[in-house]
Formats: structure tokens, sequence, C-alpha cells
């Protein structure tokens, strides 16, 4: 355990991984609640594999190709979600399981390598490399700068689209900008918890916190908490318990939702009862 | 756009290959209040997301420079803890809403929130707002850059009669008479005759145009709004707004 705060030791890596994905998902997370693009993540994340095994097939650096084809995913999403008469998540099922068999199919045709297939279904910590974690660190710098000086306008976003654009807001620009940036998260999350969980981390932050604040700086202050206070918690409890540290980070993340809406529903039928 | 703040020429908009919106051509002068009226679905909200720039459209739209809106209703998530306060300052400060509500922005947005006597739901939850709250506060935020033009897209629908008229009046003294422009959308006439300088009909294209009450007859209503329906006179309602039906007429 002590390994972690060794700057010198392999694990410290695994700690700065941790610490940066926690940082920028739990900084969009409340953008992915408050904008109802939950279900968006969860495609960009299956449409990593995809991007993954053609990494591989084509020689190229996975996370690279990654970030391409998820990208790709997001934004044909929200050129169909633009044009198509079909509801958003319809679009979405589709794309989802599209992109997720795609991906499965590549890696047995092509990859044959199960172990590689597995780690980016659930995530694989230790197989963290200093360049992922220098990876996951500048992505996770890039995010939290560029949602700060774009925040009141993607907030004002979620709260009306046309409220937005009567106040000269370019919503469809600022709508790309919000896709690009989180298909480039979740590529990057996806090394830590793996793709089936990613989502998880961009979606209880704030919906944990949101049971509890009671403004919106608040909410931004608690989701925050609680993406780094899980992360820390699946790390060091996964690794002393020798559980796989990803779904423990979800586990963690998930512990800190109930209590909040426990809290919160206790919360609000004292304040119905006054 | 010498006098006037709104030019609309022959003005049509398509979505999803139904033309909605055929045709229109009109202007709105500064200080002018406008009322948009027509039944569901006759393309008044439509044509007001045009102007605002949210739809295609083919002709010209030529819109002022500061134009404020008051969405019909806010389509979104009222668990979002957000203060009145804070949704103000979205649109008045820079500094991201995380790090608090400025000292500049808490004084502005108190102030436009006065203008429209809501000063006292300032710290109140956004999603806990009734509906003729939450109309005052986005009258608040549509004040925030001193418009020239104000659109206001159904801005009473949910709120009862009375509440209606209050809301009206309100538009009238802190808007209209600061030489503001309004363009009022409403499928109901009798409410919006009273402050309404010019009265314009929509049903997909421009039915009519005059005064109120030049066009508040069963010929006009006939015509706009279709058969089955008929004058109603809400100031000789019940109290408090509440509605006869014996006489079997429609609102409009």
């Amino acid at each position: 355990m002590l390994g972690y705060f060794n700057p010198a030791s392999w694990q410290f890596g695994i700690l700065l991984g941790v610490v940066c994905v926690s940082l920028s998902s739990g900084v969009l997370s409340p953008l992915v609640v408050s904008n109802r693009m939950s279900f968006f993540s969860e495609a960009v994340a299956h449409s990593t594999l995809a991007g993954v095994a053609l990494g591989l097939i084509m020689g190229f650096d996975p996370l690279l190709t990654m970030i391409g084809v998820g990208v790709i995913v997001a934004l044909l999403i929200a050129a169909l979600r633009q044009r198509s008469p079909l509801a958003l998540d319809t679009l979405l099922g589709v794309a989802m399981a599209g992109a997720l068999a795609v991906g499965v199919i590549l890696f047995q045709w092509k990859v044959r390598n199960y172990a590689d297939m597995d780690a980016y279904l659930f995530g694989r910590i230790t197989f963290l490399t200093r360049d992922d974690v220098i990876i996951l660190a500048l992505v996770g710098a890039a995010a939290i700068a560029v949602l700060a000086m774009m925040w009141n306008r993607l907030a004002l976003l979620s709260v009306s689209r046309p409220l937005a654009q009567s106040r000269g807001l370019n919503v469809g620009r600022y709508d790309l900008l919000l896709i690009v940036l989180l298909a480039v998260v979740v590529c990057v999350t996806v090394r830590v918890v793996g793709l089936l969980l990613v989502n998880a981390l961009l979606v209880i932050p704030a919906a944990a916190s949101k049971n509890l604040a009671r403004s919106y700086r608040s909410m931004v202050w608690g989701s925050l908490a609680v993406a780094v206070v899980s992360g820390l918690a699946g790390l060091f409890v996964g690794d002393y318990l020798k559980l796989p540290v990803g779904p423990a980070i979800v586990v963690a993340a998930v512990i800190l939702f109930a209590a909040s809406q426990i809290i919160g529903l206790r919360r609000g039928r004292v304040m119905a009862e006054n | 756009m010498s006098d006037a703040v709104l030019k609309l020429d022959n003005v049509s908009v398509e979505i999803g290959g139904r033309r909605l919106v055929e045709n229109v051509s009109f202007n709105v002068a500064r200080g002018e209040l406008v009322a948009l009226i027509g039944p569901n679905g006759s393309g008044k909200t439509t044509l007001l997301r045009a102007i605002l720039g949210e739809y295609r459209y083919s002709g010209r739209i030529d819109v002022a420079m500061r134009v404020g809106y008051v969405p019909q209703r806010l389509a979104y998530d009222r668990t979002l803890p957000m203060t009145v306060l804070e949704f103000m300052a979205l649109t008045t400060q820079r500094l991201p809403l995380a790090f608090g509500v400025t000292r500049r922005a808490r004084a502005r947005g108190l102030e436009l929130l006065a203008r429209v006597g809501a000063r006292k739901l300032a710290h109140s939850a956004l999603g806990g707002l009734s509906g003729g709250e939450l109309q005052r506060v986005l009258l608040a935020s549509s004040l925030e850059r001193d418009p020239e033009l104000l659109l206001l897209d159904e801005p009473a629908a949910g709120v009862d009669i009375e509440g209606e008229k209050t809301f009206l009046d309100l538009i009238k003294t802190e808007v209209k008479d600061r030489g503001c422009a309004v363009v009022l959308v409403s499928h109901d006439l009798s409410v919006v005759s009273d402050i309404t300088d010019r009265v314009l009909c929509l049903n997909r294209t421009l039915m009519c145009e005059g005064k109120a009450e030049d066009l508040l007859t069963a010929e006009t209503i006939a015509r706009v709004f279709g058969g089955g329906h008929a004058v109603y006179d809400h100031h000789r309602a019940g109290p408090h707004g509440k509605h006869d039906h014996d006489h079997g007429g429609h609102r409009h």
C-alpha cells in the first residue's frame, strides 16, 4: 500500500492515473447528467473496442485509433440525432450494440488476443504504462481547462437550447465541443475501468452529488469529491482485498450514491413534513 | 433596419419534409407590441425559433442585435440543483459557476429580479418555482442584455388567468413602455387584446393582420382557428378568472 506514495514505484503511476481519471470524470459528470448524455457516453465507450482492434490490426497505437473511432461514432450519432425521426435512445441502442459487435468480431477474426479484449472490457489498471499516465494527465488537464472556459455556456445549454440560442450561443458548436470532449475522456478512461463500466464514472458522481446539493456550485464540487473518493477507495480497498480495481472503483461510487439517495430521501421527507 | 427591429420577408420553414410556416412577411417597429396568434400547431413557435436562428428558413429575416427570449416552458431537469441567482449568472459572468456567483453578477441579477417583482426568489431552487414564478424569472433573465426586441412564446401558458393578466401588465410597464419591441405568441386573443398594438393571425401562413378590436370577431376567429370556436371574454369571467362554460364556447 505504501508503494502508492513512493514516486519511484510503479504503483505511484497507477495512483496518478486514478486521480487524473477521477478529476476529469468528476468535472465532466455534471454536464453529462444535466445534458442527459449518459447513453451517449455509453455508446462511445462500446465503440472503443472496435477502435482498439483496428489499432492492433493496422499496427497503430490503439489509444489513437480508439479516440478516432470514438469521436467518429459520437459525431455520427449527433448527426443522426439532427436528421433521423427516431428517438435518441433508439439510435443509441443501435449504435451501442453495433459498435460492440464489430469490436468483438474484429478481435476474434484478426487479433485473437483475448487477454487484451478482457482488459478493455473490464479495465486492468496494472497494465497502465508511464505513457498512459502522461496521456491521462494531459487529457484530464485539457478537459478541465476547456470546460472551465466554456462552463457557463454549456450549463445554459443544459437548461434550455432555445434560450441559449437567443443569447447568441452557437448551439451546434457547443454541442460538438461537448461531444468530442466526452468521447476523448471516455476513451482514455476505458484503460482504467473498462468500457463496460466507464459510464458509471461519468454518471454516478453528479447523480450522487445532485441528491444532496442545494446549488449548482455545490453539485459540481460534490461530483468532484465523489469521483476522487470513490477512485481512491476503489484503488486502495481493491488492492487490499485483491479485487479488480476498475469494478472496485465503481462499487465505491455506487455505495456513495446509495448513501446520498437515502440521505436525500430522508431530508425530502423531513422538509415535506415541515 | 431603420425604425424596424424585426423584418420578415417571405419566410418559410420546413422541418422533416413538412412546411410548417409558409411565405410569412411582416415588420415590427421599435417599441411596438405585436401579438402573434393562431391555433395549436399553426407554426407560431416554429416561426419564433426561426427568428432566433434555431431553425433553417427560406426568405429573409432581419433582426435587431439585442434580442431577449422567454420560452413557452423550460424542458429541463427540474431536479437540477440550481438557484435562481445562479441561473441569472449563467449569462452575466465569465467565472465558471462552480466558483460561485460574482458580486457584480449578483447585483445585476437582483436588480433584474426586482424589476419583475421576483427579488425574493433569488435563492430559491429553479426547479421548485411555480409556473408564474418561473415566467417572471425568465422575463428577468431575458432583460439582461437590455433587449431591443423581446420574443415571448406563450409566456403565461400554465398560469391562471389572473396570473396571466398580471404578467402581461408587467410586460407593458417594464418592457414596452421602456421602448423595447415585443412579439408575443398566444393562442388566446382576448387575453392579449388589451396591451397589443397589432395582431398577426398565423395558421401556417399569415391569415390576417390588424388591431385587436377589429379582429376579435366571430368571422375572423372562425377563419384563423377553424369552425367550432367562439369569442369568449375573460373580463366577464367569474372571480379569479374562473370560467363559466355554460355558453359552450372555447377560449379564443
